[in-house]
């Protein structure tokens, strides 16, 4: 902080009070104090603030909070309900998918509990803890396995498939069981392959947790915690209490801390419909998320029907009507959909019009999840 | 056996208030430890919460649920190079303004809940003392959130103006002023109680 010689000190009462100024700084604030009448009033005015401000408390949360923490750090969290029409859908997908991989997931298995998950090293020296890790590592629950610049990792979870680490990851075991295969990523890159029924593997992240409805996908978190799903194969759910996104192949989602999952959408969207749904998902103020979210409707192709069916459930009821309009344009509704119906979220109509929408969205897609977008919509 | 950790109801002091080896045996995934660091900072984190949220207790607990889970999943990338301190109240301030943002969002008479709640509080009747901390509380929850900020990381975590200003990401001069500017700001709303602060 500077002090000028010459200088009112009004802006320094504070500090001075609070004695966070130097010792000369300190004396030049006194001495002047005592002669100059309009900053000893402020600093009588900032004294009297203070005074104020000291009365504040600490208050004690209520009881139930640790064992509600407790619980958030064990159980994955209540499903939303918003977007559970989607959930039977995604799952009779998987099931097309299963059937059609060779009814492998039908026969009776148990997982493979002995003591965590075999680690295989791609390259360099990934470590579990301080450990370097050999040819028959095992990552236990709890332990941490992280890969620097130069090494990776391939993990095979039980027996229903594999997660690679990439570079500079930090991942956790957090649960083994014949019920529930859950990873945490804290940090870097991970690519899942999982070949088992839906809702059994699950990867936390500081802002979601990825549950598995049978797919392939990779999953990375920056340093702030975001992170960005890919999906290639079947389906993904993204969740964050609440809130919920169900991501199916060729489309991708990002979550935020605190925020949860942000709007799907298809990787091939431009540049511009991309970057306006971020902002619309995760705004600066609510100006720019109107004006974003102007912007995400006029750039919708067909193909992003998706993205707007998402964004109905999202938005209030005068910017609905903005996306239902878009929409209605991008895919004729079906009959008995109506636009009144549809801006009250009426359950029928949005059913009736998902299934109106699967055939469109399924055009582009390449042609193995075209079968199942077929199927599922 | 738990190591032990120095918890205080006074603001805490500026050094380290958690012992290291807490944090490390949090980063191994240890759950008793982590209780013990719940123990010890749940009431400033709680406080900081409720106060930046306009009085909300159901808010103030989400959050502070939502700080202590991020906590955890974030411990392992703590890596001691800045305070624990520091870096907890960091997660805070950003949870507690990532929270704001979603009630301007979803919520947008949000505002109307502090009232609502010292309304509340107000008819159960408390000590002189008590209400005039909540007028301290209702003038703060009206100031802007950069004159807002400073003053609860002083008042409520004890933090000097060097730590306030690595949370908050500015200068230890940018702080001075909006400290003094806050100071000025509650005594012109709340000049009229100061009778109700007693002799310096």
């Amino acid at each position: 902080m500077k002090l000028g010689m010459f200088n009112h000190v009004s802006d320094f009462s504070s500090a001075y009070w609070h004695n966070e100024l130097t010792p000369p700084q300190s004396r030049r604030v006194a001495e002047h104090l005592i002669g100059c009448s309009r900053c000893r009033a402020e600093f009588e005015s900032a004294k009297l603030g203070a005074r104020f401000a000291e009365r504040l408390e600490l208050v004690s949360p209520p009881d139930f909070l640790w064992p509600r923490i407790a619980a958030g750090l064990n159980v994955k969290t209540a499903p939303s309900r918003r977007f559970q029409f989607l959930k039977p859908l995604a799952i009779a997908a998987t099931l097309v998918l299963l059937a059609g991989g060779g009814l492998l997931f039908f026969l009776p298995r148990q997982v493979d509990q002995r003591s965590g998950w075999q680690v295989a090293r791609l390259g360099g020296t990934p470590r579990i803890g301080s450990e370097g890790v050999s040819d028959k590592s095992r990552l236990g629950i709890g332990q941490w396995l992280e890969t620097d610049s130069s090494s990776r990792a391939k993990l095979e979870v039980a027996n229903i498939g594999n997660v690679e680490i990439d570079p500079n990851t930090r991942v956790r075991l957090l649960q083994n069981s014949d019920r529930e295969q859950r990873l945490e990523l804290a940090r870097g890159r991970l690519s899942a392959r999982i070949s088992a029924p839906p809702k059994l593997f699950f990867v936390n992240t500081p802002s979601g947790v990825a549950e598995d409805l049978g797919c392939a996908y990779t999953l990375e978190v920056d340093d702030a915690g975001n992170s960005l799903l890919r999906v290639t194969l079947g389906w993904v759910a993204l969740q964050l209490r609440e809130r919920e996104s169900v991501v199916p192949a060729g489309a991708a989602c990002v979550t935020r801390p605190g925020i949860g999952p942000g709007t799907p959408y298809f990787e091939d969207a431009s540049e511009t419909f991309r970057s306006s749904l971020s902002q619309f998902d995760f705004p600066a103020d609510q100006l720019s998320q109107a004006s974003a979210l102007e912007i995400v409707t006029r750039e919708a192709r067909p193909r992003d029907a998706m993205t707007l069916f998402y964004l109905l459930t999202r938005v209030n009821r005068s910017e609905r009507a903005l996306v239902y309009d878009r929409l209605a344009t991008l895919v004729a509704p079906p009959d008995g959909v109506t636009r009144d119906g549809m801006l009250n979220l009426n359950p029928q109509m949005m059913e009736r019009w998902q299934g109106k929408l699967g055939l469109t969205w399924g055009r582009s897609l390449d042609q193995g999840a075209k079968k199942t977008w077929k199927k599922v919509w | 056996m738990l190591v032990q950790i120095v918890v205080t109801q006074e603001p805490p002091p500026s050094n380290e208030s958690i012992d290291w080896r807490i944090i490390a045996r949090c980063q191994q995934g240890d759950r008793d430890a982590f209780r013990a660091l719940f123990e010890a900072y749940k009431d400033r984190v709680y406080s900081i919460a409720m106060y930046s949220l306009g009085g909300d207790e159901q808010l103030a607990s989400d959050v502070t649920q939502q700080v202590f889970i991020k906590l955890m999943t974030r411990i392992g990338q703590f890596r001691g190079d800045s305070e624990f301190a520091t870096w907890l109240y960091r997660l805070v301030v950003n949870t507690c303004r990532d929270e704001q943002r979603k009630q301007r969002r979803w919520v947008p008479l949000a505002d109307s809940i502090f009232m609502t709640a010292t309304v509340k509080q107000s008819q159960t009747g408390q000590y002189a003392s008590k209400e005039l901390a909540r007028h301290v509380q209702r003038a703060l929850g009206e100031l802007k959130p950069k004159l807002r900020w400073p003053i609860l990381l002083r008042y409520v975590e004890g933090l000097s103006y060097e730590e306030i200003g690595k949370v908050l990401d500015c200068s230890k001069g940018t702080v001075a002023s909006r400290l003094n500017r806050g100071h000025s700001a509650l005594s012109r709303k709340l000049g009229h109680l100061r009778d109700q602060l007693g002799p310096e």
